[in-house]
């Protein structure tokens, strides 16, 4: 009788401590369907460089990934795409963090270094251009009027510049740094191969937050970064919606407008490049896996859009299949652009 | 012939009333001023504390002390790997900085020299250390850099999968293979470091993770599969690659130093180095020349007047400088970003001499920079914390210093 009583008790106990986890879950990082709950006793250590906007989607599944991976090491730094290149195709890191595809010159670096990776798409980044919440005057810009507005050669003084019926007030200009993806991916947008450069009088910064209290604090300015800065900071800014130049219909940067591409030409894919010596380690492929697993649900943790279900299969069988190369440059070295789902084919792949 | 002042000629009374009385009004209204800038400064400073006070006291709590930063969890994120990174940065930093900096003093003050080359290399070092005071932290970041992270290349680059530098001491080499069991690994010491992958064909001797000797099994794919999870954990399916990968113990020490804690502590006391010599400089010159010249002139040599009088004399003026300098290096942010990057999520402290760390200073700079309010929060939070740790640095470092003075007669 005894035993049973203190069976049932520590039963009882049990099932106590399981329900207390349970609500604590509620607002605990756990993966909607834990497969292996049991922590893992792999070891070794992971490096990753790369795009500040990436970090914040590394970092979240660096942390979901340590709860079943305790004895692994992994640094992620976010130097920005260019250095995270730059210290990849050098091998200091394991995989470089991108919010831009890799460019001819970094791939031509990589082959010299004989370093082989595996480009793989994990999430969307949608680039939102915002004004003061009192400006009246812009609902919709155009990429035309985008150029006029961003654009050395063209550089709009005033907004009545861009269109008369605008008031005749000097324009404020916002953008992060130089040597950010985000800077380059807005010039590639709205400049193309043109070679034309964005002009110099806009107040340049790597601090999103500077960015955001620049806008919000002139009636008359306007600036540019990614949407999950503008997601944590609503309240005083005002996004403009972006005519999409294939449809004429102008869309507000929403998570439904950046997956099915309605977002054009604004919304842009991450990625993660992984270099396929380091995969033989264990502790490296178990990371990459994870990554591709959980960056879903882990991304819009961290104000970001989700992949289509479609292309994040597709970026998994390219993990699986071991695919190497970019498929963003042919084998003539020419840049392939155009939406993810297009250029993101098994068949791009060094054609 | 002789003008005497006017003053002194004309006894006018009601004028030297009148002059005296504007005299001391001048004097009266400077001394306002005085205490006016006095209140200014400190009134500034009170704003401060009182707007970072409140805005991070709702984020003091356990969690911050105890936990690290949380992407996934802001609200509950905290600094306690920050403040062991910062705790032995200074550490390593205040172990350069303090016997080089107290050395240079000790041969620019008391060993004047009548050679005339040492005489110029005297003078040329006491002009780079006047120099080198003002030079921005940024540029000790850039030299750091190069100096203690790469090293000048001299031992190699370290690369992923290829090389780690100059392995002195408290690595242990393996390969790791994953098992049936999913995520469990075992461990196989490695023994060509040039060799690193292994395929496993056939049983043979490896470790567990606690480095146990266990035997492992090969199952070969299209028998039936072990059940007993023990089983499972040592048995391999034949065919299985793993990779290596280095187990390091605390006193794990390679060359170069990479991004490590030591480089950083290193780039610090570049910074604090010409602050603390030019400090300790002074305290000697303040020590009276009659003690000097009576210890020499007893027959003492040169050293024995160090060690003895000038030096014993000097140490609560070399301390507080060192206090100073200390106080600067814990809230250095930028050769630290340069040096060990802006990496800021870490579970724990550096776990090993070669081990990166996160900074107070940095990790505020992060959380400062965020668009969320508990971030925004917690770098008040964070202030406060390490403007206490401060407090209590110092204060050690003072009571310290009391003793000194108190035990010397």
């Amino acid at each position: 009788m005894k035993t049973t009583h203190r069976m049932t008790a520590s039963r009882l106990i049990r099932s106590l401590v399981i329900c207390s986890l349970l609500v604590a879950g509620c607002d605990q990082p756990t993966a909607p369907n834990p497969v292996a709950p049991s922590v893992s006793n792999l070891k070794g250590s992971i490096k990753i460089n790369g795009s500040s906007t990436s970090l914040l989607i590394s970092n979240a599944v660096r942390e979901a990934f340590l709860q079943r991976f305790p004895d692994v090491t992994v640094t992620v730094n976010g130097a920005g795409t260019g250095n995270g290149f730059d210290e990849f195709q050098s091998k200091q890191i394991d995989i470089a963090d991108a919010s831009r595809p890799i460019r001819p010159t970094e791939l031509e670096k990589c082959k010299t270094h004989g370093v082989e990776f595996l480009e793989l798409p994990v999430a969307y980044d949608g680039l939102t251009i915002v004004v003061h919440p009192q400006n009246d005057w812009v609902d919709a810009l155009t990429v035309p009027q985008l150029k006029q507005l961003f654009v050395a050669e063209q550089a709009a003084k005033k907004w009545s510049d861009v269109d008369p019926r605008w008031p005749d007030q000097a324009i404020d200009l916002y953008a992060p740094g130089t040597g950010s993806g985000s800077y380059d991916y807005f010039r590639e947008v709205v400049v193309g191969d043109s070679g034309q450069l964005l002009r110099r009088d806009m107040n340049l910064n790597e601090d999103d937050n500077v960015l955001v209290q620049g806008v919000a604090g002139n009636k008359y300015s306007i600036g540019f970064f990614g949407v999950a800065y503008y997601e944590e900071s609503k309240q005083s800014l005002k996004a403009v919606k972006i005519v999409n130049p294939s449809d004429g219909v102008a869309y507000l940067p929403t998570a439904d407008a950046i997956i099915s591409g309605r977002y054009a030409p604004f919304s842009r894919p991450l990625f993660i490049y992984v270099s396929v010596a380091s995969l033989r380690r264990v502790e490296v492929a178990a990371f990459v896996n994870f990554y591709l697993e959980n960056v879903s649900w882990l991304c819009e943790k961290v104000a970001y859009v989700r992949l289509p279900q479609e292309l994040l299969q597709r970026s998994i069988g390219n993990y699986h299949a071991k695919q190497t190369g970019t498929h963003y440059i042919n084998s003539a070295g020419e840049v392939r652009s155009g939406a993810l789902a297009d250029v993101f084919l098994p068949t791009n792949l060094g054609q | 012939m002789n003008k005497l002042p006017v003053a002194l000629t004309r006894h006018d009374a009601n004028k030297i009333a009148r002059y005296t009385k504007r005299r001391k009004q001048f004097s009266a209204a400077f001394y306002a001023l005085c205490v006016a800038i006095a209140l200014l400064s400190v009134a500034i400073l009170v704003v401060l504390l009182m707007s970072i006070g409140i805005e991070g006291q709702s984020r003091l709590s356990t969690d911050l002390l105890t936990r690290s930063h949380s992407e996934l969890q802001p609200q509950r994120s905290g600094m306690w790997p920050a403040i062991v990174g910062s705790l032995l940065v200074c550490g390593t930093c205040g172990l350069l900085a303090l016997p080089l900096g107290i050395g240079t003093a000790i041969f620019l003050e008391e060993f004047k020299p009548r050679n005339r080359w040492l005489l110029r290399l005297r003078s040329f070092v006491q002009l780079n250390v006047s120099n080198l005071a003002g030079v921005p932290s940024i540029v000790y970041g850039l030299l750091g850099l190069t100096m203690f992270v790469y090293m000048f290349n001299l031992f190699g680059q370290i690369q992923v999968n290829q090389s780690s530098g100059w392995e002195l001491m408290g690595a242990k080499h393996l390969y790791q293979v994953l098992t049936l069991e999913p995520d469990h690994a075992v461990f196989i010491p490695q023994t060509n470091r040039n060799q690193n992958q292994i395929t496993i064909d056939r049983p043979l001797d490896g470790l567990d993770q606690d480095w146990n000797p266990i035997a492992i099994d090969v199952w070969a794919p299209g028998t039936p599969q072990p059940k007993d999870p023990e089983v499972r954990r040592r048995t391999v399916a034949a065919g299985t690659t793993g990779g290596t990968v280095t187990d390091k113990a605390w006193y794990y020490f390679r060359l170069p130093l990479d991004r490590s804690f030591l480089a950083g502590g290193l780039t610090l006391g570049l910074v604090i180095l010409p602050i603390i010599i030019i400090a300790s400089q002074e305290a000697l010159r303040s020590v009276p020349s009659s003690l000097r010249e009576a210890s020499l002139g007893l027959g003492a040599t040169n050293w024995q007047t160090v060690r003895d009088v000038t030096f014993p004399a000097a140490v609560p003026g070399i301390m507080t400088g060192a206090i100073l300098a200390m106080g600067r290096a814990i809230g250095e942010a930028a050769p630290i970003l340069m040096v060990l990057g802006a990496t800021i999520s870490k579970e724990s402290g550096p776990r090993h001499l070669m081990d990166n760390a996160v900074t107070m200073p940095v990790l505020i700079f992060n959380w400062a920079g965020r668009q969320q309010q508990e971030f925004k929060q917690l770098s008040a939070a964070a202030i406060i914390v390490l403007l206490v740790t401060l407090l209590i640095l110092n204060s050690v470092a003072i009571l310290i210093r009391h003793k000194i003075q108190q035990s010397q007669p």
